[in-house]
């Protein structure tokens, strides 16, 4: 318990420092120095309304009572105004943020789906041909980030291609590809399953093949030490089925590296949304956080790096007790601690 | 149904285990490694084996062998093992899991690896029970609380609910013992059970094998380097050296006439307490043999004090002694014939003519 508030408390200071300094970084520079109001209203805006609103937002205070005062405002739900939106930036925000957690979420739970069998597999049987054709494709992906899978898979899924070969070798004709919408209107999984299954298909798979690919190594590796360890093969001398030693003795004793990296690739995550997005021209948080930046949105910057920094923290807070749960070594030397 | 199958197909009678030529080979990129190579021996019911060798005798290699514990990629294995008059040297993984647990247990020498650190003691013992006895959970945590009781660990109930981590060396050892005891096993294997533990500890683990052995009329193979721990607990004792048995007797008759000059050598470099203080441990000079390209002859010929020409280039076959037709060893000029006395007299001969003209210097 005391090890939890610890880590809450030291998380609490990341996203302290992350976020202050951000909305610092946002009150120098852009258009006006020192003026925030008036680059948030843009250069057309009348004295009388840059007052207001540097009044209405303590734009000219001491800038701990600007943070306190945000915060304060972000737990109450106002964020402030999006000028170029001409909407509160809760609303704005209200309306992308379900769309880049789906996103995520997708990425990381297919993710574990598609890796977690696979290197568990590999690592049963190491070296053999299913092994090593498993090892490059994650080799593959893992150096295939989204920026270069998105073009790839666009031309090879939602585009449609025709293939054709020269007369010699016969003249027929093929055509694949455009089996997913680039451009959809979000759908959400409560309106309808199959329309949103082909909406986030592609940009899911940009996210998720390159985080698989890091998944599956990262445990293959952890599988095959364990795989070597004397209590596995008690636990076979013991009379427990292959399927069991690997999926029971095994996996939870080599899930620390996994583990680990479900953390720092949320991280990964957010900058893998920011290109799905744009690419896919699926309006999300990462989309909306580039326009937002381009625009000088002041407010909805802020307060959308808060709520993905805010994520990031609460997910690698949530690995980091995790560990306790998987080991109870680790649980013990915390319970003395 | 399979219970009357496997009942009617049991030697009662018959010795537990009987081994004809068992060879296991592991295919390297140096080459074939000739870990076990034929070796013979039979066990009957409620005996206990000692395996005796130094590292790399192929000791370890030959228990998991008759278990069939070794991993299948590249391992070669020959020869026939018989176990309760059913052949086992030809099963595969999937037909031993019948066995394993169940007929035959083993206890590994690291009992600090040996457990899963992250599943309870309780658990880990009542698994095999589950498996093979098809005990309901409750049951088989009862039956864990009995055995931990059967191997001496206090306040059996509250340690179930504990982790490896949560206990000493000794302990762990004695809960892998209780879980070897488990399903009562006709056949133990204990892989050097006393080598990671304390002195204090490793006579209580010995006696407690030895215990349980005779209160469940179960068969052990004790695999040790250490011929003072198989001197007490054993009723046989087989010598290995580079993957072949060179010397097998009863316990009493191994000590009282051995005849491998191998056996003498591991005899004497167990320090004595009788010995003077700084008194030099006597060691075995030289490696065991490469078992890739093992010598020609005597495989302990290039380590032995008393090797003759044609030790180095004829091997030994196991042969009976003259007084006792189950005491085998393999060697031309065993300790205690004419030629080994003469050779032991000459040896000693140049060693004090050595020391008198260190001395006179």
């Amino acid at each position: 318990m005391r090890y939890a508030l610890q880590k809450i408390g030291q998380f609490a200071i990341v996203f302290f420092i992350v976020t202050f300094t951000v909305m610092i970084l946002m009150r120098l520079g852009l258009n006006a120095p020192g003026d925030p109001a008036r680059t948030l209203l843009g250069g057309t805006a009348d004295q009388e309304l840059i007052d207001a609103t540097t009044e209405k937002y303590r734009l000219d205070s001491n800038p701990f009572v600007q943070y306190v005062f945000w915060m304060t405002n972000m737990v109450q739900g106002d964020m402030g105004f999006s000028v170029p939106n001409s909407q509160p930036v809760f609303d704005y925000i209200q309306g992308r943020i379900l769309t880049t957690l789906l996103l995520g979420f997708y990425a990381i739970f297919w993710g574990l789906v598609i890796a977690v069998p696979l290197a568990v597999r590999q690592a049963h049987k190491r070296d053999s041909w299913f092994d090593k054709f498993g090892s490059g494709a994650a080799f593959a992906f893992v150096s295939a980030p989204a920026i270069v899978l998105a073009p790839i898979l666009t031309i090879l899924l939602i585009k449609e291609n025709t293939i054709g070969m020269p007369p010699p070798f016969g003249d027929f004709q093929v055509t694949i590809g455009g089996w997913f919408p680039r451009i959809g209107d979000k759908v959400y999984p409560w309106q309808d399953l199959g329309e949103h299954f082909r909406n986030f298909f592609v940009p899911t798979l940009v996210l998720t093949l390159p985080i698989a690919a890091i998944f599956s190594r990262l445990l293959r590796g952890d599988m095959v030490m364990t795989l070597q360890a004397d209590f596995v093969t008690l636990a076979s001398a013991k009379g427990v089925s292959p399927r069991r030693v690997l999926w029971v003795h095994a996996l939870r004793n080599s899930l620390f590296s996994l583990l680990t990296s479900v953390g720092l690739q949320i991280g990964g995550i957010v900058g893998g949304a920011i290109v799905a997005e744009q690419f896919f021209d699926l309006d999300g948080m990462g989309s909306m956080l580039v326009t937002a930046i381009l625009q000088k949105d002041l407010f909805t910057v802020q307060s959308a790096s808060a709520i993905l920094v805010g994520s990031v923290v609460i997910v690698n807070l949530t690995v980091d007790l995790m560990y306790g749960v998987l080991d109870p070594r680790i649980r013990h030397a915390r319970a003395i601690a | 149904m399979s219970d009357l199958i496997q009942a009617s197909s049991r030697d009662i009678d018959g010795p537990l285990l009987v081994l004809k030529d068992v060879t296991t080979h592991f295919k390297t990129p140096r080459g074939l490694v000739r870990a076990v190579d034929g070796v013979s021996f039979t066990l009957d019911r409620g005996k206990a084996l000692g395996i005796v060798g130094e590292s790399g005798s192929g000791k370890t290699i030959l228990s998991r062998s008759i278990m069939g514990l070794l991993p299948p990629r590249g391992t070669v294995r020959g020869g026939s093992i018989t176990f309760e008059g059913r052949e086992i040297g030809n099963l595969g993984r999937k037909e031993m899991r019948s066995v394993w647990g169940k007929e035959m247990a083993m206890i590994f020498q690291d009992p600090m690896t040996s457990l899963n650190p992250v599943m309870k003691i309780g658990r880990q013992i009542a698994e095999p029970l589950q498996i093979h006895l098809g005990m309901t959970k409750q049951n088989a945590w009862a039956t864990a609380e009995r055995l931990l009781q059967d191997v001496r660990i206090p306040e059996a109930k509250r340690r179930l609910e504990q982790y490896p981590h949560e206990m000493s060396g000794g302990m762990r050892q004695r809960v892998m013992i209780a879980i070897a005891l488990a399903c009562g096993p006709t056949a133990l294997f204990a892989d050097e059970p006393t080598t990671a533990l304390d002195v204090t500890v490793q006579a209580q683990i010995l006696d407690l094998l030895g215990e349980q052995r005779r209160d469940r009329n179960m068969s052990l193979v004790l695999v040790t380097h250490d011929l003072g721990v198989v001197a007490g607990h054993t009723d046989e004792i087989a010598v290995m050296y580079g993957g072949k048995l060179v010397e097998k007797a009863t316990t009493k008759g191994l000590f009282a006439n051995m005849k491998m000059p191998y056996t003498e050598a591991l005899l004497n470099s167990i320090p004595r307490l009788e010995d003077r203080s700084h008194t030099r441990l006597s060691a075995i000079a030289g490696r065991p043999p490469d078992l890739v390209n093992p010598p020609k002859g005597c495989r302990f010929a290039p380590r032995c004090p008393y090797a003759q020409p044609k030790c180095q280039n004829e091997e030994p076959p196991l042969v009976p002694t003259a007084e006792d037709p189950n005491h085998l060893y393999a060697c031309w000029y065993p300790v205690g014939s004419p030629e080994n006395t003469e050779i032991k007299v000459r040896i000693a001969a140049s060693k004090s003519e050595f020391a008198a003209a260190a001395g006179g210097n």
